[in-house]
């Protein structure tokens, strides 16, 4: 609150000590919508600099943590509404790499095996493509609560929802995700069972 | 009707975060039915790729502090301009192109009327006169040339 005061005062050192001491949580939060470094530097930067600008609104109720996180997440959900999404998703869209994973995950159904580096990223470029077919929205409240082990009332004072409105969004997303996903298994588990055959 | 049931407990909630009762319902249901099956393969490997997205966390660079009060102060700096000014910067180029079509157009609108006597002087050249009655002196044939002409032709026959 101290620093928020001395900020707003015209402190320029005290501002800089914001962006600081909050600038790994704003990337953290940023990290949820983009994976490109640049998209998350630049939401990064617009969040201090509209938080620089609104920080008259501030009141001190509750943490200067929080305030920012509420700021980042409607900087990032704002600029994530202005890019294009997919409707649906099909085969045909995977890259070669994500159609190998794929087929590696069906043949070790049932096994729990530990990804590489190199696994994990390609799951995560499979999860940005599986995910472009949700609503911003939609996407933010499954990667918190399904992604980061969040609760419902966390995600609902992150962004300032209502707790049944967090319900209704993840449950749609966890439906329209599981619906791709099946799409993508189909011909997969198909051709295992034609080969077992 | 049982199947949808499995479904649904699919979507309630992350599938890690299922009861022992609520895992073993749907282990047991999935061996038997193939629909149920695919299913929860899928929301298994949704959850994979989910948890995969989540694990990257971009951490801000070191002169990113820098970087943000760099902006600040270029944002107070345009802030503080005053409004004319401003608006120069944005629509004085367009407003310089336009000044200099009008005092172009305004010139040429000056300069055209100096080009008139030579039309008149084009005018007086070609009168009235010799246009329609063709009595210029320069392609005039004689009387005697015309008869000469007939004349030469008849005898030629």
């Amino acid at each position: 609150m101290e620093l928020a005061q001395l900020a707003l005062a015209g402190d320029e050192s005290a501002f800089g000590e914001i962006v600081r001491r909050y600038s790994p949580r704003v990337f953290s939060v940023a990290s949820r919508f983009f994976r490109q470094r640049s998209s998350v530097e630049e939401a990064a930067q617009e969040v201090f600099l509209k938080a620089f600008t609104q920080l008259k609104s501030f009141e001190g109720r509750g943490s200067l943590e929080g305030w920012l996180t509420r700021i980042d997440t409607n900087t990032c959900l704002n600029m994530i509404r202005s890019a294009k999404r997919r409707v649906e998703l099909s085969v045909s869209d995977l890259a070669e790499d994500e159609n190998r994973w794929l087929d590696q995950q069906v043949a070790d159904v049932g096994s729990e095996s530990q990804h590489s580096v190199e696994q994990t990223l390609i799951a995560a470029d499979l999860a940005d493509r599986v995910l472009n077919v949700l609503a911003p929205e939609d996407q933010l409240a499954l990667l918190m609560i399904d992604g980061e082990d969040a609760s419902i009332k966390e995600v609902a004072e992150a962004t300032g929802w209502s707790e049944s409105n967090v319900k209704v969004r993840a449950f749609r997303a966890r439906k329209k995700v599981r619906e791709a996903m099946e799409k993508l298994l189909k011909p997969r588990i198909g051709g295992a069972v034609r080969n077992e055959r | 009707m049982r199947d949808e049931h499995i479904i649904e407990i699919l979507d309630s909630g992350p599938i890690h975060s299922l009861s022992v009762e609520q895992r073993e319902l749907v282990r047991l249901h999935s061996q038997t039915c193939g629909d149920c099956g695919g299913a929860y393969q899928a929301a298994m490997l949704a959850n994979t790729v989910i948890k995969s997205r989540t694990q990257t966390v971009i951490e801000p660079s070191p002169f990113f502090q820098t970087r943000v009060l760099a902006a600040l102060r270029e944002r107070q700096v345009e802030e503080n301009v005053p409004v004319l000014v401003r608006l120069w910067k944005s629509a004085g180029a367009l407003v310089s192109s336009m000044a200099v079509a009008t005092v172009a157009l305004a010139a040429l609108s000056f300069t055209v009327p100096t080009l008139g006597p030579t039309t008149e002087q084009t005018a007086t050249a070609y009168s009235a006169e010799s246009v329609l009655l063709d009595q210029g002196d320069d392609d005039q044939v004689t009387y005697e040339q015309v008869l000469s002409t007939i004349y030469e032709d008849d005898e030629a026959k």
